[in-house]
């Protein structure tokens, strides 16, 4: 990696600088954690990545990032209703965790800026790499979030919903789950905000232990003046399975990172994906996924509607290791293209070393096929109206292939809720 | 896959023994000293007899090489080269431009007998009738250029030694003679386009190259112009801390055709040796390139050690509407290859292909690929790259595929499949694509795998041992590419690519 240094640093620079200096004696963490953080101030003193850098090739934050706001934010407002019924809501609002933490069995909680503040976590806070700018902004910045851990051999009845919750300004959350042995859960994490101008950096750390279940949903519907940074990391275990949902139907400036790692044989990981972009916005979906241990599967699927004047951005790529034998890995980035004004640009990569493997990808970016549209308008079905179908269809399938009927439902309904606005 | 021993010990023995044309050849040499500066420039420029207007170009060319840095984005490992210890200009001593065959020196005659090249045109075009020996019918075996006429442009070191068929050629309005002649009898043309596809500031190794290029060749076919035959340069890196920067620059005018034939071969050598060569096309309205490259530089022993570095620049640039270039290469020499031919799609209409087999094994590292650049309308272009690694090489695919947003009705297809054999080898594949336009269909799928043993099993229950099973299959894997090659080259690749990989099977 080579980030250089940086001729003239940027306003956005500036800032995030200037406020590490004035917030640091109020953010949380014992000598160890402290140093992660001068660790992670200094990366953003060599710059933010630009296109140079190979994997924010297709967004270049030191040049999108033209503003920093202030970390005052607007009203703290109230928890949201869930989007899966009866779930427990741990919400953090305008970058705080809930004072009073439910009681699940099986489930400690616990907030973040305690587990900052005895440093127990300090290892986790480590970036992933020299490129890894959303790792670096939250390790400097973070205040709080939540630890969840579910113990060993728990099944879950009611899901678990992580809200964050910005009303304008600047908040660095990290959300770190543990998934124990044997155990089932279903996670919703919920972005979401209003108001003024914001700046969101979240990064989620999820282990999922030796035949655990997981399926992760990740929600976001950032107001189009929000920037939006988050990270999703995890680690799955033998015979572990990981179901990643994400949803992107918001936000002005969005990257969301997926970093996954199989360490266990057997281990199992689906992404599904879709991107909903619209107006003046830049959304990029990033996946890292190591195949680190023979005997582990996964499949991406990714379906992407492009509007207005939207740019959207898809980089995946699959590393298997060399000792990483009878991986079988398939991942596919479609994209629907509906503005001439609007882009996308995919980046589908595999990085090979073992032999025995089954690796493939495929990538399509089309318009409405005109035939499926005649077919529709044959039967009497207006243009605009058989073009949503087609459309709603096209993201549909993704959805419907969650085997939980609560999951599609509530999926539906964001679907629902974002095409009378966009549609 | 196990047997890994016994795999690494028979890629050892193959790549010690198996790089047939890893002879050097004694000729005395004219060599400019080592190093880099104006005034090596200006050396060559003077040995070439140019005009100062080239010198110029060379010139600026160089000043602005001096300000770049070398680029690290691919997926190749070396150590960093010393620009400044190679020679950058080595010309066999006896060849003061030969007016004819006779006056060329045997021994360099020899050279190209030996790797198969056929110079003697006198003989074809004369129509003499030779009583063939079993042996020499074994040899001819080999000479993969027999059954068709080929007009061959010869390129020793620094600079090209004979062109063959140019009078019949030149009846048909078609030029074809090496680049330092064409800067002197045809400046208008080379002043025209030099540099037009691939400007002096495009990159590192091209800037390099705009700077010391010492020959290449250059094709000109003019308006509604079918080329008779076709045409081909051997390039030959012979002497020892030389670098070869070759310039090849090919215009078909409107409506015309040309199709081209590269090959190349080196020396083995211990230490590494520099190839950085820039090949510019263009095609006017409705014409059509045919651009075919075989390469086989020597890639470097069982260690590791030795090898062409093969930071190449290939562009096509279809100015014209309704224009075509299609490029095909079978890569399977040189230590590390850094390549991607690219096409342009400016005409309304226009459309690329590219066709490409990488083949490695020892230590190789291959990164290469295509750009697909759309900006015209109804453009459309095809992508097939069949990648297959062996031993402890690195083979990646890199491709970029962009549609401008003026480019109505882009399309594009890209397919590329990677073949691995054994476990010490990695292939990659990084497809770059990006659509800003709502008419664009892109399409692009990759795979990866190693030949199953379902396969297998099936071809050796006929009776046909391991080692043909998997040349059967990996014939089967290529041949979608193999048969864009012409009829000639295709032998020659077939065998190449058996030679390659034999013995990596474990």
């Amino acid at each position: 990696m080579n980030m250089h240094a940086q001729p003239q640093r940027t306003l956005a620079e500036t800032a995030l600088i200037d406020a590490f200096g004035e917030r640091l004696s109020l953010l949380p963490g014992d000598g160890a954690v402290m140093t992660k953080r001068d660790d992670a101030i200094e990366a953003i003193k060599h710059g933010l990545p630009t296109r140079r850098i190979e994997s924010w090739h297709y967004t270049d934050l030191r040049r999108l990032l033209t503003k920093v706001p202030a970390f005052e934010a607007g009203a703290v407002g109230k928890a949201l209703a869930p989007v899966l019924e009866g779930s427990a809501v741990l919400p953090v609002l305008n970058g705080v965790s809930n004072a009073k933490l439910p009681e699940i069995e099986g489930v400690t909680v616990q907030r973040l800026s305690e587990k900052l503040t005895d440093g127990s976590i300090a290892p986790g806070l480590d970036r992933y790499g020299d490129d890894d700018a959303i790792g670096a902004l939250n390790t400097a910045f973070v205040a709080d979030g939540y630890f969840v851990d579910i113990a060993d051999g728990t099944e879950l009845e009611k899901p678990i919903e992580l809200q964050n919750l910005q009303a304008g300004g600047q908040s660095h959350v990290r959300l770190l789950t543990r998934v124990g042995g044997g155990a089932k859960a279903i996670v919703v994490e919920r972005q979401t905000g209003e108001g003024d101008e914001a700046l969101v950096s979240s990064v989620s750390q999820l282990v999922v232990g030796d035949g655990a279940e997981v399926t992760w949903l990740i929600v976001q519907e950032q107001p189009d003046t929000a920037t939006h940074l988050a990270q999703f990391k995890a680690h799955i275990g033998k015979d572990a399975k990981l179901t990643l949902f994400v949803m992107n139907a918001g936000g002005k400036l969005v990257r969301q990172e997926v970093v996954v790692r199989t360490t266990g044989e057997g281990a199992d990981f689906k992404l599904r994906g879709i991107n909903l972009l619209a107006g003046d916005t830049h959304t990029d979906t990033t996946m890292v996924l190591d195949h680190a241990v023979p005997h582990t599967t996964s499949t991406e699927v990714m379906r992407n509607v492009v509007t207005g004047k939207a740019r959207g951005v898809f980089q995946g790529r699959i590393n298997v290791h060399q000792y990483a034998q009878k991986t079988n890995a398939k991942m596919a980035c479609n994209t629907l293209l509906l503005s001439d004004d609007g882009e996308f640009s995919t980046k589908p990569e595999l990085e090979i070393f073992a032999d025995d493997v089954v690796c493939g990808h495929g990538a399509t970016v089309t318009e409405i096929d005109h035939n499926h549209l005649f077919y529709l308008m044959a039967r009497g079905i207006d243009e605009k109206s058989a073009r949503g179908l087609l459309v709603k269809a096209f993201v549909a399938e993704v959805i419907e292939e969650l085997d939980d009927e609560a999951l599609v439902e509530a999926l539906e309904v964001r679907l629902d809720g974002w095409f009378s606005t966009h549609g | 896959m196990p047997a890994v021993q016994e795999t690494i010990d028979r890629v050892r023995k193959i790549d010690v023994d198996q790089y047939k044309y890893g002879f050097q050849t004694e000729i005395e040499m004219d060599k400019a000293p080592k190093g880099l500066s104006e005034d090596i420039i200006r050396f060559i420029s003077s040995k070439k007899d140019e005009p100062d207007w080239m010198l110029e170009w060379r010139l600026e060319a160089y000043r602005r090489w001096v300000t770049l840095e070398e680029p690290t984005w691919a997926r190749v490992h070396y150590p960093k080269i010393n620009f400044q210890d190679i020679h950058y200009y080595a010309a066999p001593k006896s060849t003061p431009g030969p007016k004819s065959l006779s006056e060329v020196d045997p021994e360099l005659l020899k050279v190209y007998e030996k790797l198969g090249i056929p110079l003697k045109e006198q003989e074809i075009l004369a129509g003499v009738q030779k009583t063939v020996t079993a042996d020499e019918e074994a040899e001819i075996g080999d000479n993969v250029y027999k059954s068709g006429r080929v007009a061959v442009d010869a390129v020793f070191d620094s600079v090209s030694v004979v062109t063959t068929f140019k009078e019949e050629l030149a009846k048909a309005g078609v030029i074809f003679c090496s680049i330092s002649e064409a800067i002197r009898e045809h400046p208008e043309l080379v002043k025209k386009y030099l540099g037009s596809v691939v400007p002096t500031s495009d990159n590192f190794y091209a800037t390099m190259n705009s700077a010391v290029f010492t020959d290449g060749s250059f094709v000109f076919v003019p308006k509604g112009v079918r080329c008779p035959m076709e045409l081909s340069t051997y390039f030959r890196i012979n002497e020892k801390n030389t670098g070869q920067f070759e310039r090849t620059l090919i215009i078909a005018e409107e409506g015309a055709y040309v199709s081209y034939l590269e090959g190349c071969t080196a020396p083995q050598r211990d230490e590494n040796q520099l190839h950085a060569a820039v090949v510019e096309l263009i095609a006017l309205d409705d014409a059509e390139i045919k651009y075919s490259t075989v390469q086989n530089w020597y890639p470097g022993d069982a260690e590791g050690k030795g090898g062409i570095y093969n930071f190449v620049t290939k562009r096509g640039d279809c100015r014209g509407d309704r224009s075509k270039i299609s490029w095909t290469q079978v890569e399977t020499g040189s230590a590390i290859t850094w390549k991607y031919p690219s096409c342009i799609l400016r005409g309304d209409d226009s459309s690329g292909e590219f066709y490409s087999i990488a083949v490695s094994n020892g230590y190789q590292q291959v990164d290469s690929g295509t750009k697909m650049i759309h900006l015209g309308k109804n453009t459309s272009s095809r992508i097939i790259s069949k990648g297959i690694a062996a031993g402890f090489s690195q083979n990646t695919y890199r491709g970029q595929v962009s549609a401008h947003r003026k480019a109505a009705n882009a399309r594009n297809f890209t397919n590329c499949d990677s073949l691995l054999i054994g476990d010490q080898c990695g292939a990659h594949t990084v497809p770059y694509m990006e659509a800003k336009n709502a008419t664009a269909k892109f399409e692009h799928e990759a795979t990866t795998s190693k030949i199953s043993e379902d396969q297998k099993f099936y071809v050796m229950q006929r009776g046909i041992p391991e080692e043909e099973a998997i040349a059967l299959i990996v014939n089967g894997f290529v041949k979608d590419v193999i048969q864009q090659l012409p009829m000639e080259f295709a032998v020659e690749a077939q065998k190449l690519i058996g030679i390659s990989l034999e013995g990596s099977v474990g």
